[in-house]
Parts: structure tokens; sequence; C-alpha cells
């Protein structure tokens, strides 16, 4: 029954044939599927011949569906690392092939077996100067709304991030963050509910902000790394930021496995995450990447900010996604 | 639909035998019995075959909420649809056709216009920093921007906008085929307007009202990106909730549960509608 339902949809989905000659890459669209494309897949067709067609955005639900009907038309997806976790476990993935993706240079905390890193960011605290008087210096004043009143901007979705963000306000220690509190976490959140207006991409983020419809929230600092970029009056606080990264993974059954493998090891390599992170102020996951770039943006990458930053626990994340998001979308529906 | 717009329809040719009818069944089978089917059996058999997903959604109160939200707003746009289509339509009723011509090409363009894009035109219109807090807050008027957007009121604005066109269509129908005369009939027989209103006007547009406000029930009861992008956590509506389910949490049992559930409730309500309107519509041929 599973089969036949997600055979309709998969089959509806169907994009592109499987040929040795091309392969499907699919990712969350906006500026950073542009910088992948330019980063990635052009210079990688022009070197090996392969076509690398666009797909996007990353959608979970598709991506279970194709597995589920076996008719796989993604062959790299990016994704978020707790997902891909989880997926592995699910057995959606195929495992990376380390001979032909070489492994001595990614960054071990965010490549696995099934996974190897795409990118890695920083949660930071973000504010618009014209609304906000003063500095906001820690996640501590997102939840005081006398000191900072306004309204604060946080990530809509069930991820990494949030839970740890409240924790952090209410003066639990960065080392004592695992297990999560949950009830103490919502319990905190809630003492802001009505003044939280959630984002659920980076574009909107960045408008909240921008436009001071939101007087701060938490960021993807790429996403202020742009806002910089084309002028806004944005302050950001580097102080406890939060890193999570994004992965790239090949589905199981994907139909061009061998030429997904090749585009993971040119996708991962230190020029194609130098060039990558030069256009998205997101930090490369190989470490010989910074080598190659220049050093005004190696300064606004997370890795310049290693002090008080905090890696958030994906494997944590993986084995308790479910159950945490589901008490998510109850609390916010509440 | 009015009996007399019934009527007006050509008698119907009847094929010889079945087969002509036979691609319209094919079509209806596949694409909309089959994935009904398998969204029924799926929501019994993902994970596991039971009614747990049933037992869960009814049995929680997160979901009793999303529910209750859901018909809530889907209530107010159409009130609030019927509310304002009604002047529209029967001015479209009775101006000139060639004016009247005019008006309609220009609301039927705005359902041409994607709906993403007059979703963000909302809230650029409807935002705390948005044109009309600002424009109120310059006028002196306000000094705190008014709520506007990521609740109730945001959602039932933009969805209203996005619906009338589906009130004011069938509606203007039926307003034509009253005959006017009955409104004169009316003030001369000493009936002032409001009661000419009252007793003449409305009783016999109701069937028109009947079929455009189900039809935006209806419609507003699946809606997704209007409420999503206008509204806030606290008021979501029931196809977020299920693309949540689907999308993020990866259970398609329960997400096939939510949606039948809905189609239930909805396919009731139209029912129940069906029956009202026709014993209405048999009082009033009376």
């Amino acid at each position: 029954m599973k089969l036949i339902f997600a055979g309709i949809l998969a089959g509806l989905m169907a994009t592109a044939a499987a040929r040795a000659d091309e392969m499907v890459f699919t990712s969350w669209g906006g500026t950073t599927q542009e910088a992948q494309t330019k980063s990635w897949a052009e210079p990688f067709t022009a070197s090996s011949g392969i076509k690398v067609l666009q797909d996007g955005p990353t959608d979970y639900g598709k991506l279970k569906a194709m597995i589920d009907a076996k008719n796989v038309t993604w062959d790299v997806v990016d994704v978020e690392m707790d997902f891909a976790i989880k997926a592995a476990k699910d057995g959606l993935l195929e495992p990376i092939d380390f001979a032909a993706v070489p492994k001595a240079d990614l960054d071990p905390r965010f490549s696995n077996e099934n996974a190897v890193g795409s990118f890695y960011y920083s949660f930071v605290l973000a504010w618009n100067k014209g609304a906000v008087s003063g500095e906001t210096a820690s996640w501590a004043d997102m939840f005081d709304t006398k000191k900072f009143p306004g309204k604060r901007t946080f990530y809509k979705w069930s991820a990494p991030g949030v839970i740890e963000i409240a924790l952090l306000a209410d003066g639990v220690p960065a080392d004592k963050l695992y297990p999560l509190d949950l009830d103490r976490a919502f319990k905190k959140l809630d003492t802001i509910k009505s003044d939280i207006v959630w984002w659920s991409g980076g574009a909107e983020s960045q408008q909240l902000i921008a436009s001071g419809e939101a007087a701060f929230g938490q960021l993807w600092n790429g996403r202020v790394f742009a806002l910089e970029k084309d002028g806004a009056d944005v302050g950001v606080s580097w102080n406890q930021n939060l890193t999570a990264a994004d992965v790239l993974v090949v589905p199981k059954g994907a139909k061009n496995k061998d030429a997904a493998m090749k585009f993971l090891a040119a996708a991962t390599s230190p020029t194609g995450q130098a060039k990558f992170a030069e256009a998205s102020g997101y930090a490369p996951i190989n470490t010989k990447a910074k080598a190659e770039m220049p050093a005004d943006v190696v300064k606004g990458l997370p890795d310049a900010h290693v002090d008080g930053q905090i890696n958030l626990d994906m494997n944590y994340w993986a084995e308790h996604r479910d159950e945490i998001a589901t008490r998510w979308y109850a609390w916010q529906a509440k | 639909m009015s009996v007399e717009a019934q009527q007006g329809i050509a008698a119907p040719r009847v094929p010889a035998g079945l087969s002509g009818l036979l691609p319209a069944l094919i079509l209806i089978g596949l694409f909309f019995v089959v994935p009904v089917l398998a969204l029924l059996l799926r929501s019994v058999t993902d994970p596991a075959p039971g009614l747990q997903n049933y037992a869960a959604l009814l049995g929680d109160g997160t979901y009793a909420r999303v529910f209750f939200n859901t018909f809530l707003v889907a209530f107010v746009v159409t009130i609030v649809t019927v509310l304002v289509a009604f002047p529209v339509a029967w001015m479209l009723a009775i101006m000139p056709p060639a004016l009247a011509s005019i008006l309609f090409g220009i609301i039927i363009l705005s359902m041409w216009t994607n709906l993403l894009t007059r979703t963000y035109a909302w809230m650029v219109l409807l935002q705390r920093t948005g044109v009309i807090n600002r424009a109120l807050i310059g006028a002196g008027i306000i000094d705190q921007p008014l709520p506007l957007i990521n609740n109730l009121t945001g959602v039932t604005i933009g969805m209203v906008y996005i619906m009338l066109p589906f009130m004011i269509l069938p509606l203007v129908g039926t307003l034509r085929a009253i005959d006017p005369m009955t409104l004169r009939a009316a003030a001369l027989c000493g009936a002032s307007p409001l009661a000419a209103f009252r007793r003449i006007l409305l009783p016999l547009s109701l069937p028109g009202i009947a079929a455009g406000g189900l039809m935006v029930f209806v419609m507003s009861l699946g809606y997704f990106v209007t409420p999503a992008l206008l509204g806030g956590t606290s008021n979501m509506m029931l196809a977020e909730m299920i693309a949540q389910m689907i999308q993020s949490l990866l259970n398609w049992g329960l997400g096939s549960a939510a949606a039948f559930i809905l189609l239930v409730v909805t396919m009731a309500l139209y029912a129940l509608q069906l029956r009202l309107v026709g014993a209405r519509r048999a009082v009033g041929g009376a």
C-alpha cells in the first residue's frame, strides 16, 4: 500500500532519467543553492563532463517517498545533520564511498559513514540598530522584555537551536545542556511567547530584522553576513554562538551513485569549500579550505568565534528528533 | 445554483451506453478515488495496522485545538466574505451589463494573480512596520502599531480577499435571476427598503449565498499558504499541521489520518447543507 501511494507521488515528481553523464543535486534554493551551483556544480561539470541538474527545495517527505517507492530521482541532497543521522539509522541513506571521497581533511564533527559536511554555520544574535537601543549581548537579553521591548524572531521549525537558547538564557551552563531539560526550556519560552515572530526561511529572517519588524533574533550567520554586505544597519553578537551543520547525503537507491560520489569529492575539496564559504559566509568543513580564502572573509567565519562557541549536539537531536518535534509543535499551537 | 439556472441548461444529451462515460470515470477513479483510498489505507496501516493514528489525533488536546482553529477560521472567513460580497454582487447584478462585465473582469483578474504574491503583498501591508500601520501612526490616529498580522485578523483579511470571487460569482447569478418587480411590488405594498431586503431579497438570494458560502468554507478548511504566512502558530490550521507531520516528522500515517478526518467532516457538512438548502427551497417554492 505504502508503495502504491509513494509510487504515485514519486512518479509525479520524477524529473531526471538515470544517465551516466548526469546527476541531480537538491538543496534549499535561494542564495545558498546559487552559491553551491557556482562553487561546486559548475566547476565539477567543467572538469568531469558530468551534468548537474538542480532541484529543490529539500523536502524530507519527498525524499522518503522516493526511497519508499524505489524511484529515487535525487542523487545528492543537502540536509540538516540531525536529520541525516536519523535517516541513516532508518536505512534511508547510501554509505559514502570514501575511496572516491578523500576523508583526511574533513572536519570530523560534520562527517560520518553516511554523510559528508556541506557547510557549517552558527546561530548568532542579530539586531536592528534602529529598533534596539544599546547592545544586546547575550541570549538572556532576548528574554528580557523590559530592558529590550519589541518582537524577537526565532526559527520556526523543530531543530537544534531555540531550545538550547532558552536553556542558556535561563542559566544552564553550556556543558550541562544535554540531555535537554525540555520542561525548563518551554517554561522559559512561555515567558516571551507572545513577543515571538517565527521565521521559517532565511530570507524571511533577513526581512524581519532589516525592516525592524522584529527588533532582534536568532539568525544564521550567513544571513547576517549578507545583510551587512547589503549595508543594512544590523548588529551581531557571537557570544555563545551555536554551531550546526548541513551535510550532503546520497539517498538509498540513487540512480547515479558513482557520479554522486565524484560530486561529493569536488564539493568537499578545499577549493570547492573555500569558494562556497566566500560566497555564502558559512564555514568550510574542509580544514584546508581556509588557506585558499581571503583573510577578511576568514575573519567573519564561525571559526573566528570559537571563544564561547557551543556545538549543538546532533547525535542527541537525531535520537530525540520526533519526541522533541511533537512537543515543539504542540507547544507552538497552544 | 438556482432553480432557474438549472432549468436554463439545455436538455442533456445521453450517450448511447456507458462507453461515452468511460474516460471520465477512469479519470475520476484514477485521480480522485484511488488517492483517497490510498490515504485511508495508509492512515490505518502506517506504522502498524490499527486505529492508533486516529486515537492519537482524537485523544490529544493539541490536535483538537488545531481542528477547532481550522473550523473557526473557515467559519469567520465565510461570514465576512458573505458580508463583503453581497453588496458587490448586488451592484453587479443591477448595473448596466457593459459596466458590469468590466468589473467582472477586474474581479476575475485578481483570481489569476499568483496566490503567493497576493499573500506577500498583504504581509507588506499588514505588518507592524507595514504601510497601514505607518500611515495610521503618521496620521496620529494610533501610537502603537495595530496587531494585524500573525493572528486571526491577518488570516481573515488575507483569506477573505482571496475567497471573494468565489462568493461573488454564484451570488451574482442568483441575484440576476430575481425579478426586480418583486422589490417594486414590496415597495408599493408599503415595505421599507430594509423590510424589502429582509423579507424579499435575502430569502430569494439564499441559494446563491449557500452555494458560495459552502465553496468558500470548504476551500478555507484546506488552506495552507495564507494561514501559514499571515497567521501565528497559535492559530495553526490543519493543513499546516499535516505538512509538519509529513515533512518534518515523516509520520505519514498520522498525516493521512488527519487529512481523512478533515475530508469526512467536510463531506458531512456538505451533506447537511444540501439537506438544509433543499428544505428551504421547498418552503420558498410553496
